[in-house]
């Protein structure tokens, strides 16, 4: 049975060419908040990859809400095209041997979805099956990967493709609320994208198999992180609940125990932890809560400090980093973990 | 659990008690207490660990016996000991070194990572390893917030036989004792009631008091916290005090 679980085989990951130091935002435009300025210069987060606007004459920087989703298009085509070359390339695959493509966003809604503009781009067959995952946030790369995984795991040989890409800047509003000072001096642009596949014949690879996922939904707190039309802007604005991150980390220990139990592990059978890059009030809660250390949260938080927040594919930086690392060997064990608006926490057991 | 050779496992009520059984540890002794580790992390419902010596040993430390340099040196044996160290330092339990006679070594290391550490008037404790050529384990990390820097180079580098009132002393013991089963009762009672969850979150926050900077160690603590007190104890205490009016 086991032998039929699908195998993340290769990840490749992208960002905007502008990078900024947190400092570098402050000095772009006007935000002469006080508490604003001081959630940039909290320390967690040197740098983010961007696509920042000019400002006008008075510092103040000024996008349409149409301009914000044509960046989420330009974002996704630019960071797209580049993650899917780093994940397929490395397999000699080309977007023409991918069979089923899942894209995974929620930094702008567009119909046709993600997976069209893609497929009409860069080369994929217009027979390529395919499902956009829209508007789940930072947790939505698990919410993707499990139905990437069933895909694959019903079609042994075939390759998936799931592709996480999150203009996150096409989010921001410029105004003096604290609430858009934590969305703009937190969320980073990036995407990453992850070839899965069922087949025997890559028992040669040195790439983990998915074993299972839980989800967690924490009906309580559904309206602590939410995106909605906001007519005093004329455009979306996001909104974080000030205890949120604590809230997520009091319930990530439910998942990971359910997902353990469900293989009969314990968490010391645990090698890896590849957590999510929320932030760091989450990043401490789960290492408190679920009983990890510094040490495994280490990618969650490198990622957290060069890229910032970067959504769904977070988890994904951090992964490759674990690879990049070399210390990975057979057998061992990794738990993902995705937090985000649900509230929710996803979970998944993977072992090389 | 299958019955162990190199200690004693026994449940009594909440606690649980390890006699280590030979005066200096092998590798079957570090697979067996990590053995005892699983037990006590998974199964027992026990709150609190007592680790105890026999016949006036705690423990001598390390056993040189495995050794084989004619087949090559590797660091593999002491990894293990560390990752047990470490086991027992998170334990979900109230862990107690009861001492009575002579700790040298890794016996002083067993009880560097226990909460609470008890021994009889006759006990002595030396860290003899430098002297003998190798290094006391990680009581190079733990050893200093216990005793201050310049205590930890005297003791670790200059070796001396401490007994039990020096030690006291310097903060490495709790106590010295006449009647070690009446002062490690004594210690149990003091650590109640027992709240696993606030007991774990206290020592860990403790333990990274030295190494964490002041701006992660205030995120570390407030994710603790708001783990604590949305756990039953806390919830409990509330509304005792809102039954007696307080």
């Amino acid at each position: 049975m086991l032998s039929n679980r699908p195998r993340i085989l290769s990840v490749g990951t992208a960002n905007p060419p502008d990078r900024y130091t947190q400092e570098e935002v402050l000095a772009k435009y006007r935000m002469p908040n006080k508490m604003v300025r001081s959630l940039f210069k909290s320390g967690h987060i040197r740098t983010r990859h961007l696509m920042l606007p000019e400002p006008d004459a008075d510092g103040i920087p000024r996008e349409t809400q149409s301009e914000l989703l044509a960046k989420h298009r330009k974002g996704a085509m630019m960071m797209g095209s580049e993650a899917i070359e780093r994940a397929l390339s490395p397999m000699g695959l080309t977007t023409a041997d991918i069979d089923y493509l899942a894209v995974v966003s929620s930094t702008g809604f567009m119909l046709p979805g993600l997976t069209a503009m893609f497929i009409k781009h860069l080369g994929f067959r217009i027979d390529c099956s395919r499902v956009d995952i829209v508007g789940m946030g930072c947790n939505a790369g698990l919410n993707g990967l499990n139905p990437v995984a069933a895909w694959a795991s019903a079609n042994p040989g075939k390759n998936a493709l799931m592709v996480c890409c999150e203009t996150n800047s096409a989010l921001y509003v410029y105004d003096e609320e604290i609430g858009n000072g934590v969305v703009n001096s937190l969320f980073g642009d990036g995407c990453a994208a992850v070839v899965v596949r069922a087949d025997p014949m890559d028992e040669r690879h040195f790439a983990p198999r998915i074993l299972g996922f839980v989800s967690h939904l924490i009906p309580d707190t559904w309206d602590a992180m939410h995106y909605d039309w906001r007519d005093s802007h004329g455009k979306f604005a996001f909104n974080l609940a000030r205890d949120v991150p604590y809230v997520l980390g009091t319930h990530a220990e439910t998942p990971v125990t359910t997902l353990l139990d469900t293989f009969g592990l314990k968490k010391r059978h645990i090698d890896h932890w590849l957590v999510h890059s929320g932030g760091k009030k989450v990043i401490d809660a789960i290492k408190y809560t679920v009983g990890i250390t510094e040490h495994d949260v280490r990618h969650t938080v490198g990622v957290l400090r060069d890229y910032g927040n970067l959504g769904s594919g977070s988890f994904l930086f951090s992964y490759q980093r674990l690879l990049h690392e070399g210390k990975v060997r057979r057998g061992d064990y990794a738990v993902m973990m995705t937090m985000g608006p649900g509230s929710t926490v996803e979970t998944a057991l993977l072992r090389w | 659990m299958r019955p162990f050779e190199t200690l004693d496992y026994s449940e009594s009520g909440e606690i649980a008690e390890i006699i280590l059984n030979r005066p200096r540890m092998n590798m079957q002794m570090v697979r067996e207490l990590t053995a005892v580790c699983d037990h006590l992390e998974d199964t027992s419902a026990c709150k609190v660990a007592v680790f105890r010596g026999r016949d006036g040993v705690f423990s001598e430390g390390i056993d040189f016996e495995e050794f084989r340099p004619d087949q090559g040196m590797d660091i593999h044996g002491f990894n293990k000991w560390e990752k047990l160290c470490v086991r027992i330092e998170r334990l979900p339990k109230v862990t107690v070194a009861a001492i009575d006679g002579i700790v040298r070594g890794g016996g002083v290391q067993l009880a560097l990572v226990c909460d609470a550490r008890i021994a009889t008037e006759r006990s002595t404790l030396q860290l003899d390893e430098v002297h003998q050529g190798f290094l006391p384990g990680m009581a190079t990390f733990r050893l200093g917030k216990y005793v201050g820097l310049g205590n930890a180079k005297r003791l670790i580098m200059q070796c001396p036989v401490l007994d039990a009132e020096e030690a006291t002393a310097l903060g490495i013991l709790d106590e010295v004792c006449d009647d070690l089963d009446i002062a490690v009762g004594a210690t149990i009672a003091a650590f109640g009631p027992i709240h696993t969850v606030s007991v774990a979150l206290a020592r860990r926050l403790l333990n990274e008091s030295y190494a964490a900077p002041f701006e992660n160690a205030i995120g570390n603590f407030l994710a603790a916290q708001h783990r604590a007190i949305t756990q039953s104890a806390f919830l409990e205490t509330i509304a005792k005090a809102r039954e007696s009016g307080e």
